[in-house]
């Protein structure tokens, strides 16, 4: 469907429909997805190829009517291009060092002594969705695919770091994991949580996904989790956490992976903040899962609409459904509650009367009222989008 | 003679219990996890300036990195390499770097 010489800009002025219209989902995937492949990579089932090397791979949308999102369908996202590709639990180790009393190096099996902990959570990349933003922006072009959610096991981060003895006048947890750049001149990946934010109950060094342990693209053997907050944090094959007593200096803390610094994130389409601040607590979202957009019903057949909600760590109080564009709200059933920082289903029963287009919205709100915005939301990376989507289903 | 074959049918199949070797070039072996990626089978147009764009972009990342962004006036490419040479290190020189810009806004860009 894209073409040399035109453009998405080109595709929503032929069809006239309007830039707010497009940052809300309708037009992007068909032009997208008829230019993705599905790729098979190891330890994983089909997925959409965004990128090779680094391997940046996308969720089907199929693997959404799920509750839990299977290991193998789960998105990949590296940054650096030498990601571990053979670990040996025999010789690796997780090493707490810094502003420390006791530096430490964990064994596998020394990690496991600690308490075992965990939770259903959403990851979900910062940039996912950003291919539907106008005006266009650069970075990897996402549908909602970027997403996941999974039962974590492990052990608390907390825990570790008091088994070393934090320092007073520690400010800040820094985390690496096992990939490399190609050059020595590329910034290596860290990302680093203020002191106050790593000692928090739920952040666990988690070694298994859905009782399994990790894929290898997903961070074998242990990885990060922040739930709540975008998966940026949640760095992969862990294998270095260092207390600090100042700042960190790191280009993925100072320069990339940030945000407006406003209530919303955004700013003026197409315009520079004044200010920056790291990214950090999702968003609430909700999706249109089955079924998809652009799907031909029948009318007088009774079907179910069905999606996923999910915020950054404050569950959800309700979900709204409009099939007239926005016009008219009703409450959504949900499904089984796996706590606050799980995506929780959503189910509306409907009976198309007349045959037409019917343009379906949904909004979700969490327990602490933030919810989604009608317009687009917009900033110079491409983060935080959870803009109401609108999806046409075609009745005949 | 018996024995030896018994044993080597043992020691075959004690292996298989071990190596539980996935397809897609997974390896679970004892401790042991490894995997082999496929290969980026991504080219880019025919036109100038191809052979010195796969050279050096391909250094860091593979060349859907390329392919895959939405279409960008060159202004906007010539600041994308510029981040790749100061901020990630690229050895671009600025001749290549003009060559680089010119490549892939004519084929992957807007053009002007």
């Amino acid at each position: 469907m894209k073409s040399k010489g035109f453009s998405r800009r080109d595709f929503i002025k032929t069809v006239g429909i309007t830039t707010a219209l497009a940052a809300t989902g309708t037009v992007p995937p068909l032009l997208y997805a008829s230019e993705r492949r599905f790729v098979t990579f190891p330890e994983k089932t089909e997925l959409l190829l965004l990128t090779s090397s680094p391997p940046q791979l996308e969720t089907p949308l199929k693997y959404f009517r799920e509750l839990i999102t299977p290991n193998e369908a789960l998105f990949v996202r590296w940054h650096l291009s030498n990601i571990p590709t053979s670990v040996d639990l025999a010789t690796w180790r997780l090493v707490v060092h810094g502003n420390v009393d006791t530096p430490i190096s964990l064994s596998f099996d020394d990690l496991k002594k600690f308490e075992k902990v965990g939770y259903t959570a959403v990851i979900q990349c910062a940039g996912n969705g950003r291919s539907f933003f106008e005006p266009p922006l650069f970075g990897g072009q996402w549908l909602n695919g970027a997403m996941g959610n999974v039962t974590w096991g492990g052990v608390r981060l907390r825990d570790v770091l008091k088994s070393a003895g934090i320092k007073t006048g520690s400010l800040e947890v820094v985390f690496k994991g096992l990939d490399k750049a190609a050059l020595p001149a590329t910034p290596g990946f860290q990302k680093s949580l203020q002191l106050d934010k790593a000692l928090e109950d739920d952040i666990i060094i988690a070694y298994e996904m859905n009782g399994q342990e990790l894929p290898l693209l997903n961070g074998f053997p242990v990885r990060l989790v922040v739930p709540g907050w975008y998966a940026t944090y949640w760095v992969k094959s862990l294998s270095d956490i260092e207390v600090t007593d100042k700042p960190s200096e790191s280009f993925w803390m100072k320069t990339a992976y940030r945000i407006p610094d406003d209530p919303c994130g955004c700013v003026e389409p197409g315009t520079a903040p004044k200010k920056t601040v790291p990214i950090n607590r999702m968003t609430t979202r909700s999706l249109l899962i089955n079924p998809e957009d652009g799907s031909r019903l029948k009318s007088g057949q009774p079907i179910e609409l069905m999606g996923v909600a999910f915020s950054g760590g404050y569950g959800i109080r309700e979900v709204l459904v409009s099939i007239d564009g926005g016009m008219d709200w009703r409450p959504a059933r949900l499904g089984k509650d796996l706590g606050r920082y799980s995506w929780i289903q959503w189910f509306y029963p409907w009976q198309p009367a007349k045959s037409g287009t019917y343009q379906v919205m949904v909004r979700a709100t969490n327990s602490i009222g933030e919810s989604q915005p009608l317009d687009g939301l917009w900033n110079p990376s491409g983060y935080l989008l959870n803009t109401i989507e609108r999806h046409n289903l075609i009745v005949t | 003679m018996k024995t030896t074959i018994l044993l080597c049918i043992a020691v075959s199949l004690v292996y298989t219990a071990l190596v539980i070797a996935g397809d897609q070039g997974f390896v679970k072996e004892g401790t042991r996890r490894s995997m082999t990626l496929p290969a980026a089978a991504i080219s880019l147009k025919e036109g100038p300036g191809k052979d010195t764009t796969s050279s050096y972009c391909r250094i860091c990342h593979s060349l859907d990195y390329i392919t895959t962004q939405q279409k960008f006036p060159k202004a906007r490419w010539q600041a994308e390499i510029t981040k790749m040479i100061k901020t990630y290190g690229a050895p671009i020189s600025e001749e290549n770097a003009r060559i680089i810009a010119d490549y892939i806004s004519a084929h992957y860009g807007t053009g002007g």
